[in-house]
Parts: C-alpha cells; sequence; structure tokens
C-alpha cells in the first residue's frame, strides 16, 4: 500500500477516535465520570445510519426482514443518525446518571451504571438485528466516485470523507467550547460546579448538553465507521470504545486538543503497523499507550492536577 | 402579582429570614437567626470565625437547606429553590474565597457573570461599567482569570456578580487577604454601589471598615445573632471594641 494511502487511513482512524474520545471528554469535564455507555451509542449510530439509508434487518433479529419504507441518501441519513443517537445518549442521562447524582452517589456507581446501560444497549441490538454484519453501500453517496486521485495515488473516496467529516467536528466543537457563551459555560460548571450555580448557569441542563453533543458525536462516528469498515456486529463499537479510552487518557482526561492528539498518535501508530504484523495492530498501539503514560502520567496535554468533585 | 401582594409591599422587606436554623449533619451552624433587609440597605454580618456568616449567605443562596426556620424573598418563601434559581430572582452571591474561573479570561468571568441576562446593550453598558469601577480589570481582559493576583481577583468576583444586575448582593470577606490600601479601595467601591442604590449583605472580619460604609450590623456568635444595631451603635460598643474592632486586647473576659 503507498504512503499516501497509509497515512490517510491512520489520520482517518486517529480522528474517529479523536471524535469518540472527546464525546468521553465531554461527560467527563461536567460529571468527572467516564461514561462507559459511549461506545454502545457509537454502535447504534451505525445500525441507525444502516436503516436510514434504506438497509434491511437481517434474518436472525427480532426485526427480521424490516425495512424503513424510504431510502435516505447518505448525507441526510448520518446527521439523523446522530441526532437519534443523541436522544438515546439523553435517555441514558435520565436513567443511568441522574438518580444516582440526585442521591449524591460515588462517581464509581454511575460509572457502572453507564457500562450496564451500554451492554443493555448492546444486547437489545442483538436482539432486534441479529449478530450478523452489516454494509453501508458506497452508492449511498450518491454520485461520488469510490476513489479519488491525490498527489497522484489513488485513495479512497471514504477515507477522505471521514477525515473531512471528522476534522470539521472537531474545529466547531472547538471553536463552540472556547469563544461560545454556552461553551463557556459549560467549561464553567466543569471548573467549579458550585460557582456555576451562583452565575445562575443550570449545571442539569450544561450535563443534558454535554450528554447530548457526545450522543451526537457517537452516533456520526458510528455511521462513517460503517460506511468504511461495514458494521461487524453488535459489538464492533467496544473494541473501539476502548481504544478511543486510550487515547483520553494519552492525551489528558478533559483535554480537548489532548484527545485530538491522542488520536493522532494512536491512529497513526495503527496504520503503519506493517501487513505482515496485522495481527499486533492492538498490541502496538496499547504498547504506545504505556509506553507515553510511564514517561508522563497526566497524559500529553492534561493538567498536572485534576481538581474535580 | 395579587392585589394582596401590592398593598402588602411597602412593608414587605426585601429579604427576611426567621428563626433560621442550619445543621451539617451533628453540627448546628446557625440557630434561629432573624434578620431582615429592606431595599436600598447596607447591612453588614460580623463574628469570629465559624461564627456562621458564610452559612447565612449560603443558606439564602439555597446552597445550604435550612433545617428549619424561613428565608423570604419579597415576600415569598425561597425553601426548596435550586441556586441558580435564586440568581434569577435577584439574589447575587460573592461567595469567600474568590472562586473566580482560573481557565477562563477576565472577559469571560464577566460574561459568564451576565448568563442569565438576554439584554446585549444593558450587559454591554455595565462590562463598561465594571471596568470603570476596575481599571485593572480592563489591563487585563485577555488573561486568564488564574494568573490575577488575589486582590485582582477578588475585584474580579465583585465585577462578575454585579454582572448579573442584582437587586441583592451578598458578600462574602470581600477584603480577605487584601492590602490594606486594597480594602479601602473595595470598601469605597462597596460604598459607591451603596449610594446608587444597591442592597447588601456583607459578611466580613474587618469589623471597622465594614462599620465604617454599613448603615446596620448584625454580630453571630456560635450561630446565633449576639448584638445588632446601627452601624454606630456598633462602632460604640464597649463590648463588640473589646472584641472585634482590634482595641482593648487583653480586656475581654
Ligand atoms: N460543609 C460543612 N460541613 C460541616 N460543617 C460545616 C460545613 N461548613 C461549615 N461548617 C461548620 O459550620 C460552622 C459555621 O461555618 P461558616 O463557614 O458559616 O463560618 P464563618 O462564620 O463563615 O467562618 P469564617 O469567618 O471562618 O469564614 C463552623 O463550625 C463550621 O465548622
Ligand atoms: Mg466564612
Amino acid at each position: 500500500m503507498d504512503l499516501i494511502q497509509l497515512l490517510l487511513n491512520g489520520l482517518s482512524l486517529g480522528a474517529v477516535y479523536a471524535l469518540f474520545a472527546l464525546g468521553y471528554t465531554l461527560v467527563f469535564s461536567v460529571l468527572g465520570v467516564i461514561n462507559f455507555s459511549h461506545g454502545a451509542v457509537f454502535t447504534l449510530g451505525a445500525y441507525f445510519t444502516y436503516l436510514l439509508i434504506g438497509g434491511q434487518a437481517g434474518a436472525n433479529g427480532l426485526l427480521a426482514g424490516l425495512q424503513l419504507p424510504f431510502a435516505l441518501p447518505f448525507a441526510l441519513a448520518l446527521p439523523l443518525a446522530g441526532l437519534a443517537s443523541a436522544l438515546v445518549a439523553l435517555l441514558i442521562e435520565r436513567v443511568a446518571f441522574r438518580p444516582l447524582r440526585r442521591r449524591g452517589a460515588d462517581s464509581l456507581l454511575a460509572l457502572i451504571s453507564s457500562l450496564g446501560a451500554g451492554v443493555i444497549l448492546v444486547n437489545l441490538i442483538q436482539l432486534l438485528m441479529g449478530a450478523e454484519s452489516y454494509a453501508i453501500p458506497i452508492g449511498t453517496l450518491g454520485a461520488l466516485p469510490a476513489a479519488l486521485s491525490l498527489g497522484g495515488a489513488q485513495v479512497r473516496t471514504v477515507q477522505v470523507l471521514l477525515l473531512a467529516i471528522s476534522v470539521l467536528l472537531l474545529v466547531v466543537l472547538s471553536v463552540w467550547l472556547e469563544g461560545s457563551r454556552s461553551g463557556k459555560a459549560l467549561q464553567a460548571v466543569s471548573e467549579d460546579p458550585v460557582t456555576a450555580q451562583l452565575l445562575g448557569i443550570d449545571s442539569d441542563a450544561m450535563i443534558r448538553l454535554a450528554f447530548g453533543i457526545s450522543g451526537f458525536l457517537a452516533g456520526v462516528s458510528g455511521g462513517l465507521v460503517g460506511l468504511s469498515v461495514s458494521i461487524a456486529g453488535p459489538y464492533f463499537g467496544i473494541s473501539y470504545g476502548l481504544k478511543a479510552l486510550g487515547v483520553l487518557v494519552l492525551g489528558g482526561l478533559g483535554s480537548v486538543p489532548g484527545a485530538m492528539l491522542g488520536g493522532l498518535i494512536i491512529g497513526l501508530a495503527e496504520a503503519f503497523v506493517p501487513a505482515a504484523w496485522s495481527g499486533w495492530k492492538d498490541a502496538v498501539a496499547y504498547g504506545f499507550l504505556f509506553l507515553i503514560l510511564v514517561l508522563r502520567p497526566q497524559g500529553l496535554l492534561g493538567k498536572p492536577q485534576t481538581t474535580k468533585v | 402579582m395579587t392585589a394582596a401582594h401590592d398593598l402588602a409591599a411597602p412593608s414587605v422587606p426585601l429579604l427576611e429570614l426567621r428563626r433560621l436554623t442550619v445543621r451539617y449533619g451533628a453540627i448546628t451552624a446557625l440557630r434561629g437567626v432573624d434578620l431582615s433587609l429592606q431595599q436600598g440597605e447596607l447591612v453588614t454580618l460580623l463574628g469570629a470565625n465559624g461564627a456562621g456568616k458564610s452559612t447565612t449567605l449560603r443558606a439564602i443562596s439555597q446552597l445550604v437547606r435550612a433545617s428549619a426556620g424561613s428565608i423570604h424573598w419579597r415576600g415569598a418563601d425561597l425553601a426548596g429553590r435550586r441556586p441558580e434559581a435564586t440568581v434569577k430572582l435577584g439574589i447575587g452571591h460573592c461567595p469567600e474565597g474568590r472562586r473566580v474561573l482560573a481557565r477562563q479570561s477576565v472577559a469571560s468571568n464577566l460574561e459568564l457573570g451576565a448568563w442569565l441576562r438576554r439584554d446585549k446593550a444593558g450587559i454591554a453598558a455595565d462590562l463598561e461599567r465594571c471596568y470603570q469601577l476596575f481599571p485593572r480589570l480592563a489591563e487585563r481582559q485577555r488573561q486568564l482569570a488564574g494568573s490575577l493576583s488575589g486582590g485582582e481577583q477578588q475585584m474580579l468576583a465583585i465585577a462578575r456578580s454585579l454582572m448579573a444586575r442584582p437587586s441583592l448582593l451578598l458578600l462574602d470577606e470581600p477584603s480577605l487577604g487584601l492590602a490594606p490600601k486594597l480594602v479601602a479601595e473595595v470598601m469605597g467601591t462597596l460604598a459607591e454601589l451603596h449610594r446608587d442604590g444597591l442592597t447588601m449583605l456583607l459578611v466580613e472580619q474587618n469589623a471597622n471598615a465594614a462599620l465604617a460604609i454599613a448603615d446596620r450590623g448584625l454580630v453571630l456568635e456560635a450561630g446565633a445573632v449576639r448584638l445588632a444595631g446601627t452601624a454606630q451603635e456598633l462602632l460604640a460598643n464597649a463590648e463588640l471594641r473589646a472584641s472585634y474592632l482590634g482595641d482593648g486586647e487583653g480586656s475581654g473576659p
């Protein structure tokens, strides 16, 4: 495989990890908890996208043979799948996080309940859609060709799209967080929830906002990965979720640029593992993670000390 | 608004605490505190460490729940409201220890002070006013709040609480940790806000400075009101002089 395609693979994979990790980061920054249902929402986003483009449910689930009465182009299906995923993330916040928060429970409990919510979601997908894999056909992209020529090399259009959309979302999100009133309010809740209350900021609303955005990001990245490498089954989000968790820790918990940098490093590291060693991809990625953390325990861009309730 | 409310309005205090009791687990921080504030008054709440001054302010802002007694705002019971809701009602709270948002700029801190407001022109005018009151903040608009000196952070905290345009401002030890010259500056600013008609409840350790600008004062001791009176009465009170106003060292009981 030539270098440009390899680089593109690494970058687009890294961008997906970064999007994923950013979802964790948003929720972590307002709640101080890792939301372990995030990977399941990613998976769900892929299935939503598949159904919205007119895909048919396989023979093994309760929904066997089901097909929506319409087939949307990918460009429309993806944001809709993102919105549907955001609603699911809000539902998870409502049932798995808020009741515990109201009782002042330890954040470890919220971590476990979010893990539970994720497992239930994945099982539900399996029950409804079966364990088979689904592919999102390239044809749903409309008139776009399957390959583009880039600097003399042929690269997959899907890969370019994946990278472009992820980067766009990352940029929009950073600009919003740093530059808008509501982005600043969300950061205020993250830094000091009590002071945020004294400014009149409704922390519950900010927490819902964080869940909604992170659900949207998860759903969109799920749909993109589904298009790029197909949906391998209800459990396919788990390995991405774990990898993104690594990215998160690597970049520095709670740091938005850190999540992006971490995604880039892990994605490139994986892409440049020679094909002959492809079975070692994960080992290389996690090896990198281990090495960096030994050298820099707070992560690459993490704050030296975390003040979190 | 009901007719009954309108009729009652002239005599209803802006804020009224009745037999307010607050407990933290086994610790009783306030035991039946009575306090009322009329529109436009500057009242100072004095007392030793642990007397319950901050707890009083925290209870008004609903950061802690009253175990007994009540807090009325313009005649309406505040019980059960969320802290954000009290801000919406017009109660500003400049908390103990400044608590500026260290990771955001001075300008962002002030902008978030006006979070509940939507009147762009009014916000811009108030921002101008804050920068006039505290020219040092104007010079440091883009700087991260965490990199300000303690005194500058205190100014930012006060300015930020003004940005909500509160009807009542609760101030928790705004002079803490400031150099004498800065204490005078901050007190001067509060006096100016008082002249403009802002109602304030000022918690202070620096009783001399607070009584110099206040209309009335209360002294808390172990969670109960020990003394209350006009600023002049308290300044003249021998007992208070001995224990809080720094003279008569060694002559106390
Ligand atoms: N979160 C809490 N948990 C338990 N006890 C508390 C808590 N906050 C305050 N207290 C106790 O309540 C009492 C009153 O505290 P408060 O902070 O109101 O005092 P203060 O008058 O503001 O003192 P200072 O001048 O030192 O700020 C103290 O005995 C304190 O130990
Ligand atoms: Mg105090």
